[in-house]
């Protein structure tokens, strides 16, 4: 019995369609996140990706790939253009929805967690299964896994990542942002937020009194809040102590979350 | 004895948005604390500004359409002013008064469309044109704002939507200064159209055999209210409810004379949204509730409870 039930939490855990772990290896796979457009590449499988969305810019060969949107939601037709063998989907609620559209007309896809550091691993080793490609999966999922599992070093600096600045939202320990700033030696002043992201009260970020404003920014420019009257109220905003950190680095778990720690880790040493 | 107590109310909730928030700050402290000082203080002016102005802007505009569902956002200016955010996000617009003045343009543009649509067939502004344009264009600029938002890529986009809900956040001495020269402007302008608004509320047939002139009461109303509204949603996005419940509420003690009407709306609006606003800021802290539910979950309930002791007296 408890194996049985084990073994239905296996299938219910990775969402995947019912391929054999020996059947054919994916050939032409379309990726509808950045992070899973990493790990293929990674694990050897990126010259096999015929789809990606807009938003998967790394590594630089895969802007070669047509993109198919997006990607929120995907849009099934541009998918299924592409005549894929496998579609790749982070695990969410529309894309539930999307998967089904697309087993319905023959397509093989799979639904992945991919929020925490922790579901690296995991979904590097069902990607490396469903491409043939296990080995190389394997030691990409033994290096996530390790830096999941790294003991965190203790902390020399506090921090608040700011997502968004009216109403204030910031990160809570559900984030993979926080894992990262933990790794990376700093505090994260809204520790005890348990959600990913919250709207607080800037007077909460002022008294909280962080030593850094952590945002994620492409252009690399101090946001526009900083020169807002009300938000010289923080501290760290008024001392412009801005961490700018790159969305493509920085906003997604993926092969380089250990390159987003030592980079973190030179920008707070600075 | 009403009175009293009304202003009575509204120094309580003063007091206790700038005395209470999320950050512990100890009474000794109070008067020299930057957070006190330079975030809650303004909060509870804008807080009480705000509230104050969607309570007159609902009564005058509940009497001008005549229709008790009338709320300052009926009509089409939610939708102008988010649809003004989105451009200035997607035009990368900066500045720190980049958002609020794009979203007054926006809801200004909306007011523009409404009022023109409702002068269709004469001179004369229809109630009756003036709710449903006011419904079409905010639809129809909500659909722009959408699609907008769906086909730029620029992620920052999606958060245009919390801009126009983020309550009072934004809240700043530069923010309250802007409220306090603007708005006693089309507050006194709706206060001295008081007795044509008495007299509107009879029809406008009998209010014109009163010797209102009507035509020119609506239109100063409409464009007053309008305004009023508009410099509401640049500062603190939708607030949803006060503007609804609040003149009922002050109907409900006051009657229907605007003279004492529509300062009680003032007031009480004022108290009500600054009420809510502690409680979002304090109830579930270190986060926060954005403020249109709290006005609705504390609206609503006092509004029941009114509404069965006036039926049943």
């Amino acid at each position: 019995m408890r194996r049985f039930l084990l073994s239905v939490l296996i299938v219910a855990g990775c969402h995947s369609t019912a391929r054999q772990p020996d059947g054919p290896s994916a050939r032409r796979i379309v990726s509808l996140l950045p992070s899973f457009t990493e790990i293929l590449f990674a694990i050897g499988a990126g010259d096999r990706i015929v789809g990606r969305t807009t938003w998967c810019d790394y590594p630089p060969a895969a802007l070669a790939i047509p993109s198919v949107g997006d990607g929120m939601p995907p849009n099934i037709e541009a998918v299924a253009a592409r005549k894929p063998d496998l579609v790749v989907l982070y695990n969410s609620g529309p894309n539930v929805t999307a998967a089904k559209q697309l087993e319905r007309i023959g397509i093989h896809t799979v639904l992945l967690d991919l929020n925490r550091l922790e579901d690296l691993g995991p979904a590097a080793r069902t990607l490396g299964r469903l491409t043939g490609l296990e080995e190389r999966a394997e030691s990409l999922a033994t290096a996530m896994d390790s830096l999941a599992a790294r003991p965190r070093p203790p902390s020399t600096a506090s921090l608040a990542f700011v997502v968004w600045d009216n109403p204030p939202i910031i990160i809570g320990t559900g984030s993979y942002l926080h894992q990262l700033a933990a790794l990376a030696g700093a505090r994260n002043v809204f520790g005890d937020v348990a959600a990913p992201s919250a709207q607080v009260s800037l007077e909460t970020i002022a008294a909280r009194d962080p030593q850094w404003i952590a945002v994620l920014s492409d252009s690399g420019a101090t946001p526009a809040f900083a020169k807002r009257q009300e938000w010289r109220a923080v501290r760290a905003v008024r001392q412009g102590h801005f961490l700018l950190l790159k969305g493509s680095l920085f906003g997604r778990p993926g092969p380089r979350s250990g390159e987003a720690v030592k980079e973190l880790k030179a920008l707070l040493a600075r | 004895m009403k009175w009293t107590l009304l202003v009575i109310v509204a120094v309580l909730a003063l007091a206790a948005s700038v005395v209470l928030g999320p950050a512990a700050v100890p009474l000794n402290e109070l008067l020299r604390s930057d957070i006190v000082w330079n975030l809650r203080a303004p909060r509870a002016l804008l807080a009480f500004l705000v509230g104050g102005s969607l309570g007159v802007a609902g009564a005058s505009l509940q009497a001008l359409v005549r229709n008790p569902l009338a709320d300052p956002f009926l009509l089409g200016l939610s939708g102008g002013a988010g649809l003004g955010a989105v451009i200035a996000i997607a035009l990368h617009l900066s500045g720190p008064w980049a958002l609020p003045i794009a979203a007054f343009v926006g809801a200004l543009a909306a007011l523009g469309l409404v009022y023109r649509l409702g002068l269709i067939g004469g001179a004369a502004l229809d109630p009756r044109i003036l709710l449903l344009g006011g419904v079409a264009i905010g639809a129809f600029a909500a659909a722009i704002t959408t699609a907008i938002v769906s086909l730029a890529d620029a992620a920052e986009l999606r958060n245009a939507f919390l801009w126009l809900w983020g309550g009072l956040s934004g809240a700043s001495w530069d923010a309250v200064l802007v409220v306090a020269l603007y708005a006693p402007i089309p507050l006194a302008v709706l206060l001295a159209a008081s007795r044509p608004l008495d007299l509107l509320a009879l029809g406008e047939e009998p209010a014109r055999y009163l010797g209102a002139d009507v035509e020119a009461v609506k239109r100063r109303v409409y464009l007053a209210a309008s305004l009023l509204t508009a410099a509401a949603v640049a500062v603190s996005g939708v607030i949803g409810f006060v503007g609804l419940v609040v003149p009922h509420l002050a109907r409900l003690t006051w009657g229907h004379r605007h003279r004492a009407l529509l300062p009680a709306a003032f007031i009480g609006g004022g108290a009500l949204l600054a009420i809510a606003d502690t409680l979002a800021r304090t109830v579930v802290a270190p986060r926060e509730l954005p403020v249109g539910v709290v006005t609705a979950l504390i609206g609503v309930p006092v509004f029941a409870l009114l509404l069965r002791r006036w039926t049943i007296a």
